[in-house]
Order: C-alpha cells, then structure tokens, then sequence
C-alpha cells in the first residue's frame, strides 16, 4: 500500500498552560474523505493547522503526502479552507482568485482559465451576470463562500482539507459542497474536512475520527465504527403501555445496561453479557405486546454523545445539523 | 520568489490603482506648485494695482510740525506720485482725544484702515503710535515705520541746512545682500533662507511619506487580520516572506508617488521663469541649492532604509491589534518615535551642524529625516554620512527581524492585545 497522504504520530501542542492537542495520532489513507469530529475547542483547528504548517507542534511527527509537512514543496499540492473565512473586501473577485492561485503557483494565465470555469460551474458567471469584475464586498455571503472555497480547490491539490465547510451554509450552497466533494473523491483526491455536523459526516465520510479534549476517542471506517457498536443497542416499540413487570425487565442491570425511555419507543442498551434473544424472551414472558423489536446500528451522532459525553457536547455540540 | 512576487505585485498594484492614490500623487505637485509660484504672482499683481492700501489712513500730526504731511507722501509714493493719500489732521495735546474717537469710528465704518498718532517722541526719533484693522499685516507695519523713519530722518537733514533734493538723494538706500553658498563642490547659488526652505522641503516630504505609507503597511496587515485573510495567506507563503512582500510593496507605491512629485517638481522649477513671465512675475525670491547627484542618491538610500525600519514597526503593531481603534492607542509609541525629528526641527534647521543636529542624524529612528535635512543645507562630513547610513541599515535590519517574530504569531491571534511581557515572549518563540 502506498504511503498514507496524512499521518500524525504523537502531536503535542500546548498553548500558555493548557494543553490543546495531546498525543493525538491518526493516519489518513490516500484517496478517502476524512472527517475530523468533535466539539468546539477539541482541538480539531489546531490539528489542521499544524498539519498545514501554519503552526508548530510542540513535538511529534507529522507526514504529509509523503514528506515532512514543513516540507516547502507540499505546500502547493494542499488545498485550505479555513474556519474562518475572509478574502480581501475591496479586491475584484477575479483578482482575489488569482492571487490565491499565484500564491499556489499556478501563472496568472492559467489561474484565469480554471477561475471561468469554476465560477461557470458554481454560478457566479452566465451568459447574463458576471460576478469576475465585482468588489468581495459587493458579493452576498454565499456567494463569498464560493469565491473562497474556488480559492481553494484552484490549484487541484492532491490533498483538501475543509475546516467546518458546512458552517453558515444554506441547503443549497452545502449541497454544491457535498457535490464538489464526492467529486474530488472521485478524481483520486483525499479531502480532510472537520465538522460537528454528524449526519454530513456519517453520509460523506469513508473513515472519521472523534477527537474531544485533545485526544482521539475512536477512529476508524465510519461501517466498521458502527458495525463494532451495532449490537449493543435495542429499539422496542409496544401496542400498549408497558405494564409493571415489563418494567421490571428493563431495570435488570444484569441484562440492561441502560434505558432511553420515550414512551412509544424503548431504547435500550444491552449489558455486557446479556444479548438481544435473551431480552426479546424476557419481554414476551413478561407478558409485553410488542409490535417491533430492532437492532439498531447506532448514528454517529449517537456513538459520538456516548464517547465524548454530555458536558463536551454542552459545551460545544450543536447536534443533527 | 514567485510567490514573493505575487504579493508585491498585489500590494503595489491595488494600491496604484485607488483613487485616493490618483489624487494624492496629483495634488502634491499642485501644492508645490502653488507653494513656489503663487507668491511670486500674488506680489506682481500687488504692484500692479499702485500704491498699497497702507495709504489709506488719517495721520494725527500732533508734533507741531510738516511731519504728517511728509509721512503721507511718503506712503503714496514720494512727491511725485498721484496716488491715494491720507488724511493729515493736525492736533493738540488737548483735542488728540477726541480726535481719536473720531478716527476709531472711521475705521469702524471702514473708510479708513487705521490711524496714525504722530507726536513730540515722534521727532525725537523715538516712538510712534498706530491703531488699525491690518496691525497684523506685517508688511504694512514695515513700510509704515520705514516711512516714519525716513521722514524724521529727513526733516532733521534739512533743518541741519540741506536741501530736500540732496536730503532725498542721501536717504535713498535699499540694499539687498546677495548670497553664495561655499561648498566642496564649489560655489552654488541659492542662500541661507533657500537652503532653509529645501531642508524642511525635503524633511517633511519624507517625513510624510514614511509616515503615511508605514501606516498603509499598519493597515494593510490589520485588513488581513481582520478579514481573516490572513489564514488562507500563511497556509501558502511564510509569515516571513509575506511581510517582507508587503512591506516591498507598499514601499513600492511610496517611492513611485515620491518620483512622480520629484519628477513634477523638477519640471516646474526648470520651466519657473516661463511660467512666471506668462503672469508678469519676476523670479522666484529663491533658488533651489544644488545637491548634486551623490546627495540625490543618499536621500534615496535614507527613504528606502528608514521606511523599511518603520515600515516593520508599523506592521508588527498592526499584528498585535485587532481593530482600528486599538491600532490607534498601539501606534502611539512608533508615531512618537518618528515625530521626535520633527519635533527638533527648529533647532536642526537653525544650527544644522550643532550637536543635537549631528546626534538626531545618527540614531536610526531620526536619521532618515534629520540626515537628508542637514545634506540639503550644510556640508555633512563622510565619516558622519556613512555612520548614519550604516545605524539606519542595521535598524531597518532589526526591525524587520522583530516584526517577523512577531508578526508570524499576532497574525493568527485574536482577542486580548498581548502586554509587553507576552510580545516578548513571542519574539522568544521558536
């Protein structure tokens, strides 16, 4: 197999006192969408600008497509959106997009050939309109968004990497998003992209990694992660209101661990050694009518809420986005 | 080097390109122009219209004598003259008063501009007394005296038994003194109160444009911050190379507005007497010493290294600050560090080779403005003029260094302006 485009061994950051990335490693393969997951303040912006050399680590390692990542010539084959957005307010459009190609290497003529087609592409110019002449300023907020992620796809880097892409998104815009990412997919390109957002990720990513206080709390392809968390966890649903000793079933630790009880819709997560079939008796035993019984394969956002839990995600979770 | 390029190219050429540079280079030359042959003009135009207004005045004679009616002669233009004249109202001690009250309710009603009291301390050659709306106007206060003067002058020739004719013929004297200014390179035109004129010329020109452009590069760093910019930037230069792209840059548009004035300014002056002829003027009342091509070079060198020395403490403020109103309050140290050359200006101009002078020309912050003014007006010794070129080099050196260290950490950090300690620490860090 060929080297990984992005491997990080043992980062380190620490920022006056507090420690913003520990240890953190992780290893994405070449040619997949990576999501970085996590909270506000987990870490996941300092990760992505040490992997771009924007920042130093304190220590350990990081590779990128195959060299250092300080390595002067990878630069140009990295694409960034950065959390932040921003452009030049008071630039024409045409300018801006240039310059951020130039500044990617690419020579003024031919940063203006791929700057048509992909404000053709995105909408920004049609027969009738030309946005290429305005002022940043002039432009709407999502359109300003577009201008910024052609500013970072211009270059056709191997390796994209999108900070909160989703975040001040209208449907439609996100939707031009995920398009353009299936395809870069497509064309053989990796695309690292952090989001809060767990339905974007779990629909468009091939491995995730959840990180929160600076660490890694799971990693790996977004099926395996569910598949490994699958049996676990119980959906049930009665024609009638569970009686007493229905109840009783559920608040036995030595067969359920824990209960999300909704009234219509029982979840449950099984204990460690109970499993499903034994449960699905003691229901019907019990004297439960049961109109379905399910295992579920858990959400991401659900795994996400188990491993990070509830005081991270008050503090940064924004939910089902 | 391409990248580096495509910053300065950036730089320069949005900056080239707004209106506000379009007139600021226009208005320059304007200005100098105005500056260098309005008065020329204004006091052709002057003569042309006859006798001045001085003339129109009450005199109240109270020496007893011909001694008002002399004065008003002598301000409408001597004997001969048909101008304007002023009143003479002879007076006593005992109607001077109310003759006063009189005179003041003219020039109140503006018939006259002023009144004259002309008394016994008059002849004695001592003292004389004027009220008016123009006692500010210090010409007319001069040929007011002057015209006194004379005329006392000439009564006691004639009372000593001269004839008004000869008394006239010997009181004639106007000398203007004609300057040369002795140099190594010989005799230039152009004296003392040109040389004055071309140094403070040349300082406040640098002075201004190393200011306004040190604060473009202030802004143009903060403009990235704020906007956010800034981010996209470093993920494909370094910070390093993207202040010194910057920092090029706006120096750039510095120097071409300076070469445009520079350039305009020559033109003016070598074509001065056609323009002047064209309104009637004479010359002009002063002439530009010549500094030669060497001086030219160094005043060159001196804008270039002391804008780059401020040019990085503007941008490394410009890092630590997040909006226009704390870069306001943080800028203070660097302003003040630049207005000390102007703030010691007087004495520079006064004694360009005393102490203070030699001192403000070899510390890196003045130089660039105290050591092109004292170029344009005495002789710099070699020694002094290579030792101050060499401070202002290694302070740009230094100053560029600190604002990079700086500048890669403040570029990505928002919130708190960092302290003292805290910049020092990021200067520190690896």
């Amino acid at each position: 197999m060929s080297e990984p485009a992005v491997s990080i061994r043992q980062v380190v950051k620490r920022y006056d006192g507090h420690l913003a990335v520990r240890e953190l490693s992780l290893t994405v393969p070449k040619g997949t969408v990576y999501g970085l997951l996590g909270p506000n303040g987990a870490g996941k912006t300092t990760s992505i600008r040490m992997l771009l050399n924007i920042i130093a680590p304190d220590s350990g390692e990081i590779r990128v497509l195959g060299a250092p990542h300080d390595d002067p010539r990878i630069v140009d084959r990295v694409g960034y959106l950065p959390e932040e957005r921003g452009l030049y307010r008071k630039m024409q459009v045409r300018r801006v997009l240039r310059f951020l190609g130039e500044l990617k290497g690419l020579s003024g003529k031919e940063a203006d050939r791929r700057i048509d087609s992909w404000l053709e592409r995105l909408g920004l110019k049609s027969g009738s309109e030309d946005w290429s002449t305005a002022k940043v300023d002039e432009l709407s907020r999502g359109m300003q968004q577009k201008v910024q992620f052609i500013g970072s796809l211009l270059h056709e880097p191997e390796l994209v990497v999108l900070d909160e892409p989703f975040s001040g998104l209208d449907p439609i815009n996100a939707q031009a998003l995920k398009d353009t990412v299936v395809d870069l997919r497509k064309q053989g390109r990796t695309v690292i992209f952090s989001t809060h957002i767990m339905d974007n990720a779990e629909r468009m990513c091939d491995s995730v990694c959840i990180i929160a206080r600076g660490e890694v709390v799971l990693d790996g392809k977004v099926s395996e992660i569910r598949d490994r968390e699958s049996a676990r966890l119980v959906s049930i649903s009665f024609t009638e209101a569970p009686t007493t000793a229905v109840e009783a079933v559920f608040r036995d630790t030595a067969l359920v661990a824990r209960v999300d009880d909704s009234h219509q819709v029982v979840e449950a997560e099984l204990a460690a050694h109970a499993s499903a079939p034994a449960l699905l008796t003691r229901l019907i035993s019990a004297g439960a009518s049961i109109e379905r019984f399910e295992l579920i394969r858990p959400s991401l956002h659900r795994i996400f809420l188990e491993r990070v839990g509830a005081t991270d995600v008050e503090a940064g979770m924004s939910g089902h986005g | 080097m391409d990248k580096l390029m495509a910053v300065i190219r950036r730089e320069y050429f949005e900056r080239v390109r707004s209106r506000w540079f379009v007139i600021a280079t226009l208005f320059g030359p304007v200005l100098f122009g105005a500056l260098m042959f309005l008065p020329s003009i204004l006091t052709a135009r002057d003569q042309a219209k006859g006798p001045a207004d001085v003339a129109r005045i009450v005199i109240l004679d109270a020496s007893g004598s011909a001694l008002g009616e002399r004065v008003a002669s002598a301000l409408s233009g001597g004997v001969s003259a048909s101008g304007k004249s002023a009143v003479v109202r002879p007076v006593t001690s005992a109607t001077l008063a109310s003759e006063e009250d009189a005179a003041t309710r003219l020039v109140i009603a503006d018939s006259v501009r002023g009144y004259l009291v002309l008394d016994s301390a008059t002849l004695a050659g001592r003292t004389a007394r004027y009220a008016g709306t123009n006692t500010t106007a210090m010409l007319d206060m001069s040929t007011l005296e002057r015209a006194v003067q004379r005329s006392v002058q000439l009564m006691r020739m004639e009372a000593a038994g001269l004839d008004q004719a000869t008394s006239a013929q010997l009181t004639a004297v106007n000398v203007s003194m004609v300057t040369e200014r002795l140099s190594e390179r010989g005799r230039t035109e152009g004296n003392a109160f040109s040389g004055f004129l071309f140094g403070i010329g040349v300082a406040m020109l640098l002075y201004m444009t190393i200011f306004i452009y040190g604060l473009n590069v202030m802004r143009g760093v903060l403009e990235e911050k704020q906007s956010r910019v800034a981010e996209v930037v470093v993920a494909s230069i370094s910070p390093t190379r993207l202040l010194i792209g910057k920092v090029v840059g706006v120096g750039s548009v510095g120097l071409t507005q300076l070469t445009i004035w520079v350039a305009l300014g020559w033109v003016m002056y070598a074509l001065r007497d056609k323009v002047l002829s064209r309104f009637d003027a004479g010359g002009l009342p002063f002439a530009l010493p010549d500094i030669g091509l060497l001086g030219g070079l160094f005043i060159l060198l001196f804008f270039v290294f002391g804008f780059l020395f401020y040019a990085g403490l503007f941008a490394a403020v410009g890092a630590t600050v997040n909006s226009e109103q704390e870069a306001q309050q943080a800028q203070m140290p660097v302003v003040l560090l630049l207005l000390v050359s102007v703030m010691f200006l007087q004495n520079i101009l006064m004694q360009p080779d005393g102490t203070l002078a030699v001192l403000l020309s070899m510390l890196p912050f003045s130089a660039p403005i105290v050591m092109p003014m004292r170029l344009s007006m005495t002789d710099v010794p070699m020694v002094q003029l290579i030792g101050s070129l060499t401070s202002v080099m290694a302070g740009a050196v230094a100053a560029t260094w600190l604002a990079a260290r700086i500048y890669r950490v403040g570029l990505l950090m928002y919130g708190k302006r960092p302290s003292v300690r805290e910049l020092a620490k990021w200067v520190s860090r690896r």
